[in-house]
């Protein structure tokens, strides 16, 4: 064995190493879902999965509002997905192509809205939307999530890459601001248009803190709130939690393995927007 | 209906402080070739887009036809423009690039399908139409930007050096496709260059622009005949005109005699309506295809690069005096590197211009 040949084992049994670590909480939470509630309580979360025991999804599919939480997840993250594509779009368009007074302090505010901590104005959003009317609402949980200044920066950052012959050659065909956006800007970036639709359903599927504080009522709840109403007087269900923490997790799993390259290159995208 | 294709009064155009368009009144007419030239910087770009509605115009007026058109959205103007990068939609098929006009115009399909198939018949594109332009050759994408200018059927086409991003075989073969293209369409087009070779070839009139006004607008063979300055005999004609300063030393009725300045045996004896005094000081222009080797006596040129071109060669050299200067050869190889050659000018094709560059006649 030569030393490029060792060094490139070693490697790979560092990546494996890793790798398993990462994986064990994911597998952790599978075999502690599989056995039965009693079980888990007398013996401890167990790491062998010698037990095939379903009860604890059926209890959660049967006996909680998870079908409610599923369809209030689905619907407040696709709604956001929606608004803050086309809101960060149009405002990226603007910003990059179109000239009118203050263009560049608007920009320098997107940009600096980066530096604010959103924990830090949840409070001030927790008034307003109970001023409002919206706790315990869709758009109470929605409104707040809809300022994601990255869409608009990565955004204008591809928009102002498209050559100026084009935007002038659309003019000349006879083309508006709106042909201009919808038929050329967007279709020529279809690509990071996917990457950050994936990235922001991503992100608002598994925002646990605001839904956790604008709703109160089990019936309006996401699914990461739902999984803390797993419990009663007697305590917390470990199996009932962790199955439904993996019910929860499925669609971004499964999504994951679809739009696999998708996701590695909007999370790319935006960390390198993030710095 | 006028002859009028493209006429601007008196127009300007202004980046903040600086002027880039000084003044420029010009008339194309319609059906016409015209060819903007002129070097880097000169406006010729600007004045085009100018025309074509993508620059506003600071002063003046911009017609087309008899339309006023100076504050008309571009795609009112019934200008079409072919731009140096061509500019193609990478996402959208050829038929698409070419159709995307009349979709916007919302023309029923029918009208959009015969037409589309119409330029790219003409274009040799019929292969193409279900190609992405990414799929295409440099030439074939040049084609379908003509083509997607064709469709709209303008009053004016305008083309921003569509040549440029082209190897040398295929510029010349363009070259003559759209000159074909301007003999089947008939329509007046306007070309920006800075080749003047392209200019000289393809133009009905050539606009030479420098400093943001026309320096000479004429036919090609016009203006390399008969410059109205010094600039517009030094950009017209390759290689460039030389250049020499000479003093009047002599006038009789109708003819001067000037010498070269720092070389007394050089005179020459010219052809001129105007009376100099003597002692004026002048420029004289000289292309380097009259100037012809000579046996006797001449200008001493010591010839340091030769150029040999195959059936015409250039001689790069220097004068005694130190001035550059290019005589050309007919025919085949010569061998002048490193030798010193005595040349003449044919006399009655020498030039003559005053100091600050104005032509004599």
């Amino acid at each position: 064995m030569t030393a490029k040949q060792a060094r490139n084992i070693a490697f790979s049994a560092l990546v494996l190493i890793a790798a398993a670590i990462w994986i064990f909480p994911l597998y952790w939470a599978l075999t502690t879902s599989l056995r039965s509630e009693n079980r888990v309580v007398s013996e401890g979360a167990g790491v062998l999965m010698d037990e095939l025991n379903v009860s604890a999804y059926i209890d959660v599919l049967s006996n909680s509002k998870l079908p409610m939480w599923y369809l209030n997840s689905v619907g407040t993250s696709l709604i956001i997905t929606v608004i803050v594509l086309i809101t960060g779009m149009m405002c990226a368009y603007a910003l990059s192509q179109l000239r009118f007074p203050g263009r560049k302090a608007l920009y320098l505010i997107v940009v600096g809205s980066f530096m604010v901590p959103v924990p830090a104005l949840y409070v001030a959003q927790f008034v307003l939307m109970s001023d409002l009317g919206l706790i315990n609402t869709w758009w109470g949980i929605i409104l707040p999530q809809l300022i994601v200044p990255v869409v608009v920066i990565v955004y204008k950052q591809f928009f102002d890459a498209i050559p100026k012959e084009m935007r002038e050659a659309v003019l000349l065909d006879g083309g508006g601001e709106f042909t201009l956006l919808f038929k050329l800007y967007l279709p020529l970036n279809w690509g990071i248009t996917a990457a950050l639709a994936i990235i922001t359903f991503i992100s608002a599927w598994n925002n646990f803190f605001w839904p956790f504080l604008v709703v109160t009522s089990e019936s309006m709840m996401t699914i990461p709130v739902g999984i803390t109403q797993v419990n009663d007087s007697f305590g917390v269900f470990y199996a009932r939690m962790m199955a439904l923490a993996l019910l929860a997790a499925a669609p971004v799993i499964i999504g994951y393995l679809i739009f696999q390259k998708r996701v590695t290159e909007a999370v790319m995208i935006s960390a390198g927007v993030k710095g | 209906m006028s002859d009028t294709g493209v006429q601007l009064k008196d127009v300007k155009k202004s980046f903040s402080v600086v002027d880039v368009i000084r003044g420029v009144d010009m008339e194309i007419k319609r059906g016409q070739f015209a060819v903007f030239v002129g070097p880097s910087g000169c406006g010729k770009s600007t004045l085009l887009r100018m025309i074509a509605g993508l620059e506003d115009t600071s002063a003046g007026k911009i017609l087309i036809g008899d339309r006023d058109v100076t504050d008309v959205d571009p795609a009112d103007r019934g200008v079409a423009m072919v731009f140096q990068s061509y500019a193609l939609y990478p996402h959208l098929s050829v038929f698409e690039n070419m159709a995307f006009s009349l979709r916007l115009a919302k023309r029923p399909k029918a009208e959009v399908k015969e037409k589309v198939h119409e330029a790219a018949q003409v274009l040799q594109l019929t292969e193409q139409l279900d190609k992405k332009p990414a799929q295409l050759s440099g030439g074939q994408r040049q084609r379908v930007a003509i083509g997607r200018a064709i469709v709209r059927a303008p009053e004016v086409f305008l083309f921003d050096e569509p040549l440029s991003n082209l190897d040398a075989e295929l510029r010349v073969q363009m070259r003559l496709e759209l000159a074909r293209l301007h003999l089947k369409l008939g329509a007046t087009m306007i070309y920006v260059t800075h080749d003047q070779v392209e200019a000289m070839t393809l133009a009905d009139v050539i606009f030479v622009l420098q400093g943001g006004y026309v320096q000479q607008s004429g036919a090609p063979l016009d203006l390399y005949e008969d410059p109205s300055n010094r600039f517009v005999a030094g950009f017209i004609g390759s290689p460039s005109m030389n250049f020499f300063n000479a003093t009047v030393v002599a006038r009789a009725d109708g003819r001067l005699t000037a010498r070269l300045d720092g070389q007394p045996d050089q005179s020459f004896d010219i052809a001129m309506t105007t009376a100099l005094e003597p002692g004026t000081p002048v420029t004289l222009g000289i292309r380097p295809e009259h100037l012809v080797v000579s046996e006797g006596e001449g200008m001493r040129v010591t010839v340091d690069v030769a150029e040999e071109l195959g059936g015409v060669s250039y001689q790069h050299g220097t004068l005694e005096g130190g001035e550059a200067v290019i005589f050309q050869q007919i025919g085949a190889r010569h061998g002048m590197h490193g030798t010193v050659q005595t040349i003449l000018p044919q006399t009655d094709r020498i030039f003559v211009f005053s100091r600050e560059g104005d032509r004599i006649r």
